[in-house]
């Protein structure tokens, strides 16, 4: 189950950040997040490490612990996408087609000509859109 | 083989190093024993890798052992193949012999033999025991070892040494040396390829039945072994990778029952970095392999390897990766193995490899980025081991003591419980250890956070213990209980999952009293008997007492999980990982602050404050905030409380209710106007921020105050009174110029959201102004606002991006016209009369609301004040349109000055002011065609109005303007003497110019005649008149005749000295175009007088004097050229009134077309006899080519009409250019 999928813009700043748990704990969902940015910064900063991931926007997975995977994904212009999923068997070309999806999703919502770049998006459609995106993808290997 | 193992694990331990064997034919071996023993081990080898490369090997160990030894006898064959790795690697002949005869006969024949098996790889050492001073001996040793060369040395192998042993040969053990290391190469090398030839035949029947791991791994080991002993230890580990590979595919057939391992006491203390912890003997069974032992031994066997490669970051970053597949494992099995021994072999290994690879590990070693790299996986290792600890900890009951903070509850809610088979149960005798451990629930009271927020506390649970354990319950587990179960959990709160509205702490609570189920199979366990039960259950798992000792109590736990948090956060802190570490301090915050330790935990939640406000995570500041500012107010640091409290301010307003917000806000005001020791200055930045209201900025003249409007926003969720507040404005174009501030007066109160407050701008200097920076007083508190909006309350992310406005709030304009004050007329107006003067007012764009105009006349001239002055609108249309009636507004002058009405503030308009300019002179007339011009001079009508406009919001603005005036008679008057009759009558033509810019209408004119004339025919000296009235328009010219006679008596000497004439006259004109009507009250009385006097002549026949121009030279005049004036005055008839017999000449003439040398003026002495005649002359030097007026010879004393002038002076003299030459030459006379 995707837990959470956040926004983040080149200065770190959250930009779009929305949980899907039913319990009231958004807040350590921000943490995974802010702190998967530690994974980003450290793969963007030190280009031999992920070496012909160069040019790849999709990050892979940032974060393998015990009980939930962190997976990324970096636009040309330095936002970041934040996946946070429970499932722990995951393809990765599951991740990469959610991140087109929500790629083009996001694209839409900033170019919005009312949203003003570097801003918390705000919109509602684009929310309804994510949560869409979110409830059709299942990353389980079996289905 | 399955059955070698054990022997060949004992043949692997009581192996050590590369064994060399000594063929000892001579019993030369004790007396070479020690020299050769010293060459061990052997500094410098070359050996061959699994890939055939060479490898240089450092200080490679060996042994020295004899054949006869009993460590190289009696074994089997196929022993030997299979263990080869420790049969010996070369086999050193050591020989001697003095006597060729013997070597033939005995030692040749017995050195084949000892050679003859190619397996081993040998070579002789021949050593020579003669005498050095002994030849015979030495020169035999010689022929025996050339004999011995020649039979066993090739060409292409040279296989032997000589010793001497008294005369020492140092190339000997160099010798020696790289034949040692040859045998071992090329023994090395064949064993190589016989063990990969039976891996390799083994690896082919991977998948028949018949195949054994067993068999594989003790030759795979063997390998790795072998390259171990031989210092190969990157071939080594590569064995081992391959090995672990193969193990992990087959371990995962399925279908074939294992044995897990991990149920033997001490099993919960990872073996990671010790392969000889338990014998392999013990693991395997039936060639199965336990998988929870075996993976250990093989990690253990590689970390060894590596830090014997000197890698021990390989070792921790292989160890994290082992630990969480490992870990996988461990979850596979968790039905099966003791209580929580995952958790506590994650814990011990996770210690085991921090602690191992620090004491190898030394900074420096590697690059940094594999540094960075090192320590972000004990960061990793630490924070994993973290995450166990404190789950166990939760399980024994201290849940209460740990942080629930974001990353507490991230590493611990998405964790599943343990799930052993079975929950552990209560010991019957624990019931006192329960009602200790409800006590300790009871008293547990959750932190409260400052400022009253109240926070659902994140969970630190996956789901509730409570029910998980019960679910779990042995005694529940009887048959098919869990559907059971679950039925009765849905009974119980009713629904499956947890319920997420019910805080975990007050859940604990209400769960631990029994409930309804004292008639169920089973009652369910408390809270505290699952405590109870799981402490009893660890204290059997957990085997290292060290451990167990910091679960011991609340106060070794906090011990504990304060370690293991700093350790974290340090390492973090030296990786890229900066934001884990960050993170982590807070939690070692928490701690601190829990201690009382205020210091330190301020400095950590500053940290963490700092990594999030820096990057705009509110959600998560808005936790750690009010943290950091209760620390700030218990250390009294007001400064930093302040600023704490502000920036809860201005955090996203959905974070906190308004209830909390009010309370931040009267925080600042109760030490705002509390006493502080230092008042602070605050930066409100965030909070109150500003901009120029929209719309164009404010324009302003040079000098002008104005009000300066500015939007406010304030953050506040209350009204909040400012005590003082002041605004800066910066001038964009010259950044030298200091910021200017504005203060308002008076205390402002904000309101929530927009306030619009209006500052009173002094006169700025010329330039364009943006806002700068808002300061101001709140109590005793100084605050300071960089921060602008842009017309809309401050986002909470514009905490990052502060942009200048660059829109201008002001501008200040150059200075510049503002105003134009002008003459309305240009032409004359009357003299002595009363005459409107009129003062065209124009402002230039700018509005003379409120203006004062001073007026000043100049002497000569007066205003009359009996009129009130007169304002109009000046302009053309007007003009086009004359029957529109225009408006005029009368003004009173007061002190000199008016105001000038509202409605002339923008329009151009015109001042009538009522004057008039005095002349107490005559005017006088003067004769037609007299050369000297006795016309009254232009300046003697110009009078000067001195105004002064006083004008701007402030009477800030002043302009100055002197104008001019120019007044004048109505006429200028000239006589002539039209004709003379025969009995001296004389007929005056009086011809009367009109001076003025109005028709002029003469209604009546007369003559006061002076002595000496009289009037003829006529009674009173007036024409006839018909004439009358006779209209004069502008500037023509007009004649009377009068008829006069030089009359004879001399009554009136006295009283009239000069002729008068006088003239009534009438004017018509407009005051827009020069001199008008005088202002009257009466219609009637509008007949004006002027006078003038006249010079009459005498008849022209009797003159007293005539004065002659004498010819010029004939040549002509020209520039330069000297010449002779002269003048003849001769006396026509004598004067009685002269009396003198001089006259007084004058000679006048303009000095920039002559130079005159002698005399100018003087007396010239003259007969008073009539007909007596003098000459006058003058030199003179024309200095100007053309037509010249001469000079003029006068006679001051004498009256204009006594001279007559005969042959009168040409006006004008031609005067020629000078000659074409470079100089002036003066013709000398003749």
């Amino acid at each position: 189950m995707i837990v959470c999928i956040a926004v983040v813009g080149h200065q770190n700043n959250p930009l779009y950040i929305q949980s899907f748990t039913e319990a009231d704990d958004a807040l350590k969902l921000h943490h995974i997040v802010h702190c998967s940015l530690d994974v980003v910064d450290e793969r963007v900063n030190n280009p031999k490490k992920s070496g012909p991931m160069i040019n790849e926007t999709f990050l892979g997975l940032l974060y393998p612990t015990e009980n939930y995977k962190v997976y990324g994904y970096l636009t040309n212009t330095k936002v970041k996408f934040i996946l946070v999923t429970t499932d722990l068997d995951v393809r990765d070309a599951d991740v990469r087609n959610f991140f087109r999806r929500f790629h083009s999703a996001y694209l839409d919502a900033v170019s919005n000509p009312f949203h003003v770049p570097g801003k918390k998006i705000t919109s509602k459609t684009f929310a309804e859109r994510v949560s869409t995106i979110v409830k059709s993808v299942s990353f389980n290997t079996a289905g | 083989m399955a059955n070698f193992l054990a022997q060949f694990l004992s043949i692997k331990n009581s192996c050590e190093r590369v064994v060399i064997a000594v063929e000892d034919v001579s019993d030369l071996w004790p007396l070479v024993k020690k020299g050769f023993e010293e060459r061990l081990p052997i500094r410098r080898a070359t050996l061959n890798n699994k890939t055939r490369n060479p490898v240089y090997v450092d200080n490679l160990p060996a042994e020295f052992i004899l054949t006869t030894d009993s460590r190289l006898r009696s074994r089997f064959p196929q022993e030997q193949l299979l263990f080869s790795f420790r049969e010996p690697y070369a086999t050193v002949v050591l020989v001697t012999c003095e006597d060729l005869d013997e070597f033939k006969t005995i030692l040749k024949p017995r050195l084949k033999l000892i050679v003859q098996n190619d397996e081993r790889e040998w070579f002789i050492v021949f050593v020579s025991r003669a005498p050095p001073h002994n030849d015979q001996a030495s020169k035999m040793a010689k022929k025996v070892y050339a004999k011995l060369e020649v039979d066993f040395s090739s060409k292409k192998r040279e296989r032997c040494c000589k010793l001497d042993m008294h005369g020492p040969e140092a190339t000997f053990w160099e010798d020696l040396e790289f034949k040692i290391t040859e045998c071992i190469r090329n023994t090395l090398d064949r064993r190589i390829q016989f063990y990969e030839e039976e891996i390799r035949k083994l690896s082919e029947q991977r998948f028949k039945p018949v195949w054994s791991f067993c068999n594989f791994f003790i030759l795979k080991e063997s390998l790795a072994f072998m390259f171990e002993m031989a210092h190969l230890h990157e071939d080594s580990l590569r064995e081992y990778d391959e090995l672990e590979l193969c193990y992990l595919e087959t371990v995962n057939i399925a279908g074939k029952q294992r044995d897990f391992g991990g149920m033997d006491h001490g099993d919960d203390q990872a073996a990671l970095l010790n392969p000889g912890k338990k014998p392999l003997t013990q693991i395997v069974q039936d060639d199965s392999f336990r998988e929870f032992e075996f993976r250990q031994y093989l990690f253990a066997c590689q970390a060894k390897l590596l830090f014997k490669l000197n890698r021990p970051f390989e070792v921790a970053s292989r160890g994290y990766s082992f630990v969480i597949s490992f870990s996988k494992a461990l979850a596979l099995h968790e039905s099966i193995l003791p209580f929580c021994i995952r958790e506590v072999w994650i814990i011990t290994s996770c210690l085991d490899l921090v602690n191992a690879t620090a004491a190898h590990y030394s900074n420096g070693l590697v690059g940094p980025e594999i540094e960075k790299e090192y320590y972000r996986v004990r960061g990793e290792l630490y924070s994993l081991c973290r995450a166990k600890f404190m789950r166990l900890a939760y399980l024994l009951g201290y849940g209460s003591a740990i942080e629930r903070s974001p990353v507490n509850s991230a590493s611990l809610s998405m964790l599943p419980w343990p799930k052993p088979a079975t929950w552990p149960s209560v010991p019957s005798d624990a019931s006192s250890e329960v009602l200790a451990k409800e006590k300790m629930i009871l008293q547990a009271t959750p932190r409260a956070k400052h400022f009253g927020i109240q926070r659902k506390p994140l969970p630190l649970e996956p789901t509730f213990l409570l029910r998980e354990a019960n679910r779990r319950r042995a005694s529940l587990s009887a048959g098919n209980i869990f559907e059971m179960f679950d039925g009765r959990s849905n009974f119980m709160d009713g629904s499956t999952s947890p319920s997420p509205k019910l805080p975990p702490t007050s859940m604990s609570r209400t769960n631990s009293t029994p409930g309804n189920f004292e008639s169920s199979i089973d009652r369910p366990m408390k809270l505290a008997e699952i405590f109870v039960a799981a402490e009893h259950a660890l204290k059997k798992t957990i085997s290292d007492n060290g451990l167990w000792t910091s679960f011991s109590s609340l106060q070794e736990f906090e011990k504990k999980y304060l370690e293991l948090s700093k350790s974290a956060a340090e390492n973090y802190h030296h990786s890229w990982w900066k934001r884990h570490g960050v993170v982590l301090d807070g939690e070692i915050a928490a701690v601190c602050f829990k201690h009382g330790e205020h210091d330190l935990a301020k400095k950590s939640y500053e940290k963490v404050c700092a990594l999030y406000s820096g990057e705009g995570w509110e959600d998560l500041l808005a936790d750690v905030l009010p943290d950091l500012a209760e620390c700030q107010k218990i250390l009294n640091d007001q400064a930093g409380y302040l600023s704490s409290c502000v920036r809860l301010l201005s955090l996203d307003k959905n974070l906190f209710l308004k209830k909390e917000r009010e309370s931040f806000q009267s925080e600042v005001v109760r030490l705002a106007h509390g006493d502080m020791d230092h008042p602070v200055p605050l930066d409100v930045s965030s909070l109150i921020t500003f901009s120029g209201n929209s719309g164009p900025p404010l324009e302003l003249c040079d000098g002008d105050p104005g009000n300066l409007s500015v939007t406010l926003w304030s953050g506040f969720p209350d009204d909040i009174t400012l005590d003082s507040l002041s605004l800066t404005l910066t001038a964009t174009s010259n950044a030298d110029e200091g910021v200017k501030a504005i203060r308002s007066a008076g205390a402002t109160v904000l309101n929530p959201g927009r306030n619009t407050i209006t500052l009173s701008l002094p006169p700025q200097k010329t330039g364009s102004y943006v806002l700068g920076v808002l300061t101001g007083q709140i109590g005793h508190l100084r605050f300071r606002s960089h921060g602008y909006s842009r017309g809309g309350p401050a986002e909470s992310d514009d905490l990052m991006s502060y942009e200048k406005p660059t829109r201008p709030i002001l501008k200040v304009f150059k200075p510049r016209a503002l105003v134009d004050l002008a003459a309305a007329v240009s032409s004359a107006l009357l003299m002595n009369e009363p005459q409107w003067v009129g003062i065209i007012v124009k402002p230039i764009n700018y509005s003379l609301k409120g203006a004062v105009l001073h007026i000043d006349t100049g002497p000569g001239l007066r205003i009359e004040e009996s009129h009130a002055i007169e304002m109009e609108k000046y302009g053309l249309e007007d003009k086009n349109n004359a029957s529109v009636v225009k408006e005029i507004t009368k003004l009173t002058l007061t002190n000199g000055s008016i105001e000038l009405p509202d409605w002339a503030s923008n329009i151009e308009s015109v001042l009538w002011v009522p004057v008039r300019a005095i002349n107490e002179g005559l005017a006088r007339g003067t004769s037609a065609g007299a050369v000297s011009s006795g016309r009254p001079s232009v300046v003697d009508g110009l009078r000067t109005v001195a105004l002064k406009l006083e004008f701007g919001v402030s009477h800030n603005q002043k302009f100055d303007r002197t104008i001019a005036v120019h007044f004048t008679n109505p006429f200028h008057v000239s006589t002539r003497v039209a004709d003379k009759c025969s009995d001296g009558t004389v007929l005056l033509q009086v011809i009367l110019h009109s001076q003025v810019k109005a028709s002029l209408t003469i209604h009546d004119a007369w003559l006061d005649l002076k002595d000496g004339f009289a009037l003829a025919g006529q009674s009173n000296g007036r024409p006839t008149s018909a004439f009358f009235p006779l209209v004069v328009p502008s500037t023509s010219r007009a004649g009377i005749l009068f008829t006069i006679s030089p009359g004879t008596n001399d009554e009136a000497k006295a009283m009239n000295p000069d002729t008068i004439l006088n003239i009534k006259y009438k004017i018509s004109g407009d005051r827009n175009l020069g001199s008008h009507t005088p202002m009257f009250e009466d219609e009637a009385t509008q007949m004006l007088t002027f006078k003038s006097a006249l010079v009459l002549q005498r008849p022209v026949l009797e003159p007293c004097l005539a004065v002659g121009f004498l010819p010029l030279p004939s040549g002509g005049l020209r520039v330069g050229q000297l010449f002779t004036m002269k003048w003849r005055v001769e006396r026509l008839k004598y004067l009685d009134e002269e009396n003198n017999d001089e006259v007084l000449y004058e000679v006048n003439a303009n000095s920039e077309n002559w130079m005159i040398a002698g005399r100018k003026r003087g007396h010239a002495p003259l007969s008073t006899k009539q007909g007596s005649r003098i000459e006058i002359s003058i030199l003179c030097v024309p200095l100007a080519a053309g037509y010249v007026r001469p000079p003029q010879l006068e006679l001051p004393d004498i009256g204009e009409g006594n001279i007559s002038c005969n042959p009168a002076g040409p006006h004008l003299v031609c005067v020629s250019p000078p000659p074409l030459s470079s100089s002036f030459c003066i013709p000398i006379p003749a």
